[in-house]
């Protein structure tokens, strides 16, 4: 019996992945057992559609796929790390509707659905914690830049009335108020200054896991680099603004996570510090820059859900009075978590041989070209970020063991298996990275999105003249020259 | 790929494999028992030192041994370099790393038998071995920079080895926090060779700078040396490192990686031959720091602190000889000054033991050290000096005064800021960090 064709046709492999979450969400709010197996089992299978998705891929045009691939494996491994107290149909439906969702956002070439999948994307967080919380900020700033985004769209379809993003390339849809609304609704997704406060502020209440994954859905890059970068060109002179804000948030975050006390919020803070290092290598124009930046995408991703899982399963042990002002010698009870935590900690602020020095070492080379200032901030803000991590591990981990708590088990098989994986993933990322990450991660669309603002060589907006493009070249890149000799050829 | 190119690979690698295999296997279940992880470091070490001795018999008969495994990775036109060259600045250093490694392997067998942390303990001898070695073999500054920070953190997470005691923790923090900052200038320094020359590789030739350019590459190098080394101002670090077991005490503060500050200017000795500036700071540091080390070696209470700081006394002088350009004289001391080191921290908790015996044996009669070269300054003069060397030249209390306290109490400003949105949390008091600094918490510890 032979298999269908269409089936491995790109749409359906694509619809299959959506689906697929979407389904067991339904399935979940009305059966409500199994939750668990249900989850798990719609993002495996959305992982492998997203799998069948990256093979089908032509060269070099994999990236929206390979972010489709890890998003689907995070939220396999996050579902299957979480607590049995967090397991609960509510939590799992909403990961899966936040799954989906950011699968969408990933794969749509389309305004409108974009736009779908951002307002779905932002309801499980509000409607499980956001509303309950008494904290406002993460309200405010989802749903700012949720209305940003509809405007800015609202203003491109209005213009243009097209709907389709590639055919909106190069042509600055709506012009400056569309531009500015996307910045905008990146700058409040993405927690930029000075929007910064509402991710600590998001990850203080509820299960921590789920906030995790909105967090690390980075809506606020995919934005610039499907929106932003390829539709808007003729903006380069303001991008450089975008990239200095974007690492003043590094620096600034990494500052205020120093002194930080509680470990939700500590982690919260590094993992926006070094979010915030994706836009800046987004926006560096080199091609090293870009691929650095979608490496760190997969490592700030990968690792962030790796240390809020673990905190998590820690706070269930431990209680969830966990604190950075003193010692709890968490790995007398829990050596496995702790070396897991140490691991993925470490990755995250580039420790070598792992994919985290290999993004850290793009980025730094990317940004130094383009912005020496900013180059020179990022290792900076890097390194605070790794002695507040550290800071944190030893407080956790180290110091004399606690002997007051009833349940001390280390990692269960099943936590144990996925952290392994995470490791194993991040370890062998990163000694291996060409053949496992960058390939994927580079490629026609890097340089495509490096040309549109640097490169001399082939960037041909049809409604300019020779003219306007040798001077815009001129400005968005150091190579001005070449570009001039190139075009008069 | 030759036989001594394989070699060149095997040497480097074996440690690592040995890491990555038992590390796994630990993290899915399975701990190896002390004979077997014994009997492995001993083969390992071994085999690493039998092939170095192959490659200095290669060296003494031949020219440099280049091995060029690729790239780790290539983005367009920038590529990160898999080049290892064992030359006669390499071969030297690899020896001390293969050869100490396994020294130490076999001596903490038994030092560390039944300890807690016996698989943890060499676990971390292997990252470290294979840290050094790769720095030491490799071929470009990006390389080096990746056994670097191996040996880095491999450096701290054994200062903090006894970890239910506070004090080691807190050392290791601090000792990181160093390490980072200093960090930052060897990073900054290859992106910057990267950016003017083209590359940081010196397999095959110096990456070639200009005056001013090689002047700011220096000093950032200096710096990441200057970091790793122990050197004025940041060696406040090195007593507080002493809170590790002896074995590696011995083989970081006495041998590798605080020699690996000095591995690193020779490395660079093009650049500083180009930069009087740096050259000049180089011997002034190197000067500053043999000074310190050795008047507050004098009020050390402790015998490994008062071993580190005659190491740091030791280390400013090859700081010295380095600046004056005395290469091959600087290598010389590293090796001399690093095996008496490492001999020494393994003898001294058996030293003071004998000691204490043969004090009492004779009925507490043992005869003193002799006159201090201190005894002839004025009595007021030698006050303050001890003082001053008891405070250890108030390097900490600068650092903590002038850069640590500083960012905490931004740090706790932008905390008590960003807090006041919350109304449940604003009575909350902030971080209480400054008023705690970390200098207090581990002079208590000692």
């Amino acid at each position: 019996m032979s298999v269908p064709g269409w089936l491995f046709r790109a749409p359906a492999l694509t619809a299959a992945s959506v689906s697929a979450s979407w389904l067991a969400a339904i399935v979940l709010s009305i059966y409500r057992r199994q939750s668990r197996v249900i989850g798990s089992l719609a993002a495996f299978l959305s992982a492998i559609a997203s799998a069948a998705l990256v093979w089908k891929a032509p060269q070099g045009e994999s990236l929206y796929q390979t972010l489709m691939l890890l998003f689907s494996c995070v939220t396999f491994g996050a579902i299957v790390l979480l607590p049995r107290r967090d397991s609960e149909a509510g939590t799992i439906t909403g990961l899966l509707v936040l799954l989906g969702s950011t699968l969408l956002a990933y794969s749509t070439g389309n305004l409108l659905v974009l736009l779908g999948a951002w307002v779905l994307s932002v309801i499980p967080f509000l409607w499980t914690t956001g509303v309950h919380s008494r904290k406002w900020r993460p309200m405010v700033a989802l749903l700012s830049s949720s209305l940003a985004i509809a405007l800015a769209i609202g203003f491109m379809v209005a213009r243009t009335g097209v709907f389709s993003i590639s055919h909106l390339k190069g042509q600055s849809p709506g012009g400056t108020v569309a531009f500015a609304l996307l910045i905008v609704a990146a700058i409040f997704r993405k927690g930029i200054i000075p929007t910064q406060a509402w991710v600590a502020d998001a990850s203080e209440s509820g299960s921590l896991v789920p906030t995790a994954l909105l967090l690390n859905g980075h809506f606020g890059a995919l934005l610039v680099v499907k929106l932003i970068v390829p539709l808007f060109p003729e903006m380069d002179r303001l991008f450089p603004v975008l990239s200095y804000l974007a690492i003043a948030t590094a620096v600034f975050v990494a500052i205020r996570a120093l002194a930080e006390k509680s470990p939700r919020r500590l982690l919260a803070l590094l993992a926006l510090s070094q979010s915030a290092c994706i836009l800046s290598g987004l926006e560096s124009r080199t091609p090293e820059g870009i691929t650095g930046a979608l490496v760190h995408w997969v490592v700030v991703t990968v690792s962030m859900v790796g240390l809020f899982g673990i905190l998590r399963l820690l706070e269930v042990r431990f209680g969830e009075n966990l604190s950075a002002s003193r010692h709890w010698g968490l790995a007398e009870h829990a050596p496995r978590l702790a070396v897991s935590f140490a691991i993925l900690g470490l990755t995250l602020v580039g420790l070598p041989g792992t994919l985290g020095f290999c993004s850290q070492d793009l980025l730094i080379s990317g940004t130094l070209t383009t912005h020496p200032l900013v180059g020179l901030l990022l290792p900076i803000a890097t390194a605070m970020n790794a002695v507040s991590f550290f800071r944190l591990f030893s407080r956790l981990f180290l110091g004399q063991r606690r002997t007051g708590f009833t349940v001390m088990a280390d990692a269960l098989p099943r936590e144990r298996w996925v952290l392994a994986g995470i490791v194993l993933f991040m370890v062998v990322g990163g000694l291996f990275p060409s053949a496992i990450v960058i390939e994927h991660s580079s490629g026609i669309e890097v340089n495509e999105a490096a040309r549109t603002f640097g490169n001399p060589q082939p960037v041909r907006p049809t409604c300019a003249n020779n003219l306007n493009m040798q001077s815009l070249l001129a400005k968005s890149s150091g190579k001005a020259s070449i570009a001039a000799v190139q075009l008069k050829k | 790929m030759t036989l001594f190119q394989a070699i060149v690979v095997l040497v480097v690698l074996a440690p690592g494999l040995v890491f990555a295999l038992f590390a796994l296997l630990w993290l899915l279940g399975w701990t190896p028992g002390e004979r077997l992880l014994a009997w492995v470091t001993g083969v390992t070490f071994s085999a690493c030192s039998s092939g170095v001795a192959a490659l200095i018999w290669k060296l003494a008969s031949g020219s440099n041994i280049t091995v060029s495994l690729g790239s780790w990775f290539t983005v367009d036109t920038y590529h990160f370099p898999l080049v290892l060259v064992v030359d006669r600045l390499s071969v030297p250093f690899l020896a001390l790393a293969a050869v100490l490694s396994g020294l130490i392997g076999q001596f903490s067998a038994t030092y560390l038998h039944r300890e807690s942390g016996f698989l943890r303990f060499f676990l971390l001898l292997h990252l470290f071995a294979f840290g050094s070695l790769l720095a030491f073999a490799a071929g470009s500054f990006d390389l080096l920079a990746a056994g670097w920070e191996i040996v880095g953190i491999t450096s701290v997470l054994l200062i903090g080895f006894f970890h239910q005691r506070r004090a080691p923790v807190e050392n290791g923090l601090y000792v990181f926090g160093i390490y980072r900052a200093c960090d930052i200038g060897l990073i900054v320094g290859i992106f910057a060779m990267h950016h003017w020359a083209g590359t940081a590789s010196f397999a095959v030739g110096f990456p070639s700078l200009t005056g001013g350019q090689a002047v700011i590459v220096s000093l950032l190098l200096l710096l990441a040396a200057s970091g790793k080394a122990a050197q004025v101002p940041f060696s406040g670090w090195l007593p507080r490192a002493m809170e590790g077991p002896t074995p590696s005490s011995a083989i970081f503060y006495g041998a590798i990686s605080i020699h690996a500050g000095a591995y690193l200017l020779l490395r660079a000795q093009p650049l500083l031959a180009q930069s009087l500036l740096a050259s000049t700071l180089v011997i002034l540091i190197g000067a500053t720091t043999a000074i310190h080390g050795t008047i507050v070696g004098r009020a050390s209470a402790d015998a490994k602190t008062s071993l580190a700081y005659a190491t740091l006394t030791q280390v400013g002088i090859i700081f010295i000889e380095i600046g004056f350009g005395w290469r091959w004289l600087a290598v010389a001391h590293i090796l001399g000054n690093a095996t008496v080191r490492t001999m020494q921290y393994l003898r001294a908790p058996s030293m003071l033991h004998d000691y204490h015996q043969m004090h009492s044996a004779v009925g507490g009669q043992l005869s003193a050290t002799g006159t201090q070269i201190e005894e002839m300054l004025p009595e007021k003069f030698q006050l303050w000096l001890y003082r001053w060397a008891f405070d250890r030249g108030h390097l900490d209390t600068i650092l903590e005064r002038w850069l640590i306290a500083p960012l905490l109490h931004t740090s706790t400003y932008l905390s008590r800021r960003n807090r006041t949105g919350t109304p449940s949390t604003i009575a909350v008091r902030p971080a209480d960090a400054p008023q705690a600094p970390i200098a207090r918490v581990a002079r208590r510890g000692e």
